[in-house]
């Protein structure tokens, strides 16, 4: 694949490293001459220097050929228009914006880039995944479907300790997909299946069948 | 007419006490308070601090209910980003952006906006300018 | 004392002293000299692009320098490089053929009206593995 990243501050420099090991061609686009002129001395000829959000830059490099355009500048404007414009003047199929400001993921999805990574979100995740304030987590989304991916776990206070997983009354299309027991090894949950403290439950749900989904395992 | 400008440079400042002359109700916003020093004594409108491509920002500087945004800051991408918010967020029926590049106004021009470019705009003029006196 | 000499080539004034230059060098012992020519590809084209017109330019240019070095009664080897800038390509085949001494021609040039070095020579005098002498014309 031939990936364009724009922005080669620390995020584009770490990520232009790691996908030339997965043997992609990639090219990073920085306006700052002294970072660009690091990373060529250090990488060989996978940097230009250049405004990622200008029409004439892109053209240059080719982007009517790339398969994807990774903008993660600092700036959440920038990364914006550099999306758009690889999206609009050059047909790029697949745009990644890395955004600051966590209310911008939906304006940016409306405006047409297709996806969005979110540092703080992440960390957030991180925080509930590690001090969690829920018996819920949410490990992943699946957008085009409105689907989320979630983590539940029973602990002493679940009313579900020792129920079946037939006697659950799960939310509408929700999907228990595995159980992975304090001991033992995980196993794919059955009718029949006893849920124990202890238990995590990975479990797959329309995003907005969260909150039913976290009563229906946790019994409260 | 409520109008909300974004940016309190030389234009935004200019344009908000013209406006503000004629009768209408202004709100200026911009991410320096320094930048209201711009503004003629005399301006009886709303300078308010903030930051234009922030939803929430944009929503207390009453952008739900105004007739017309216009973005004037330095920066052509945060001048695009708020104008598509103020569009496609809340449905301001008109949006006014300043785009330098003018590359980059051309292609927003395309997607809907309605864009300026100062710097195709001047060049012409200087261009009839010395051509019409030669 | 250089075995394994690289000279690339760009179809300038120089090339022509600097193929003489490698093959005296060469003779005493019996070295080897490989001529390159590289051919830039733009971004726009994936590197393996065949562009039919530069890759012949460049193959001139090599017959060139290999009727020069036939002058000199000596026999040389002669590549078409591709590449997306000059400079990591010459160092990066003086690398991988392990030679002994880069020999570069420079045509003296101007650029906003002061004498300037380009990009190619300053990159190769910093990252060459060996050691190397320019010709200037």
């Amino acid at each position: 694949m031939y990936i364009i990243v724009v922005g080669g501050g620390r995020v584009g420099y770490y990520l232009l490293k790691a996908l030339l090991k997965e043997g992609h061609e990639v090219l990073v686009i920085e306006k700052d001459a002294r970072v660009c002129k690091t990373i060529t001395d250090e990488l060989g000829s996978v940097c230009t220097r250049g405004d990622g959000c200008e029409a004439a830059t892109l053209a240059d490099v080719g982007t009517g050929r790339a398969d994807m355009l990774v903008a993660v500048t600092g700036d959440d404007e920038d990364n914006l228009v550099a999306c758009q414009v690889a999206k609009h003047k050059h047909n790029v199929p697949r745009t990644i914006a890395r955004i600051r400001n966590p209310q911008n993921a939906p304006l940016f999805k409306k405006l047409g880039v297709d996806v969005t990574v979110n540092t703080t979100d992440i960390i957030i995740e991180v925080i509930e995944h590690e001090v969690p304030t829920h018996p819920v987590t949410e490990l992943f989304t699946l957008d085009e479907q409105g689907l989320i991916i979630v983590d539940v776990k029973i602990t002493e206070e679940s009313a579900t300790a020792g129920k079946m997983v037939k006697d659950l009354s799960l939310p509408k299309e929700s999907k228990l997909a595995l159980i992975i027991p304090h001991e033992g090894a995980a196993h794919v949950p059955a009718a029949q299946t006893t849920l124990q403290v202890g238990d995590q439950i990975i479990a797959v749900t329309p995003s907005q069948y969260k909150e039913e989904l976290e009563k229906a395992l946790s019994g409260v | 007419m409520k109008v909300l400008i974004m940016g309190c440079g030389r234009v935004g400042a200019r344009l908000a006490s013209l406006l503000d002359e004629d009768g209408h109700q202004v709100t200026v916003l911009d991410n320096d308070t320094y930048s209201f020093r711009r503004l003629p004594p005399s301006f009886s409108g709303t300078a308010l601090y903030g930051n234009g491509t922030d939803e929430e920002a944009l929503k207390k500087a009453g952008i739900e209910d105004v007739d017309i945004f216009v973005a004037l800051t330095q920066g052509d991408n945060r001048n695009v980003m708020s104008c598509q918010i103020a569009k496609h967020v809340f449905k301001v029926p008109r949006v006014v952006c300043r785009i330098y590049d003018p590359l980059r106004e051309e292609m927003y021009n395309a997607l809907g906006l309605e864009t300026l470019s100062p710097t195709k705009i001047f060049a012409q003029m200087l261009r009839e300018k010395i051509e019409g006196e030669g | 004392m250089f075995k394994k000499i690289l000279v690339p080539v760009s179809g300038t004034e120089a090339d022509i002293e600097t193929i003489k230059l490698a093959c005296r060098l060469a003779k005493k012992d019996k070295g080897q000299v490989w001529a390159v020519s590289v051919v830039t590809i733009k971004r726009a084209l994936p590197l393996d692009a065949e562009i039919d017109s530069e890759i012949k330019k460049a193959e001139e240019i090599l017959d060139k320098a290999d009727a020069v070095a036939g002058e000199e009664d000596y026999e040389i080897e002669t590549d078409v490089l591709q590449a997306r800038e000059v400079g990591p390509a010459i160092v990066d085949e003086a690398v991988e053929r392990g030679v002994s001494l880069i020999l570069m021609g420079v045509a003296y040039k101007q650029r906003f009206g002061q004498f300037s070095l380009g990009n190619v020579v300053p990159y190769v005098l910093k990252n060459s593995p060996c050691p190397v002498i320019l010709y200037q014309q």
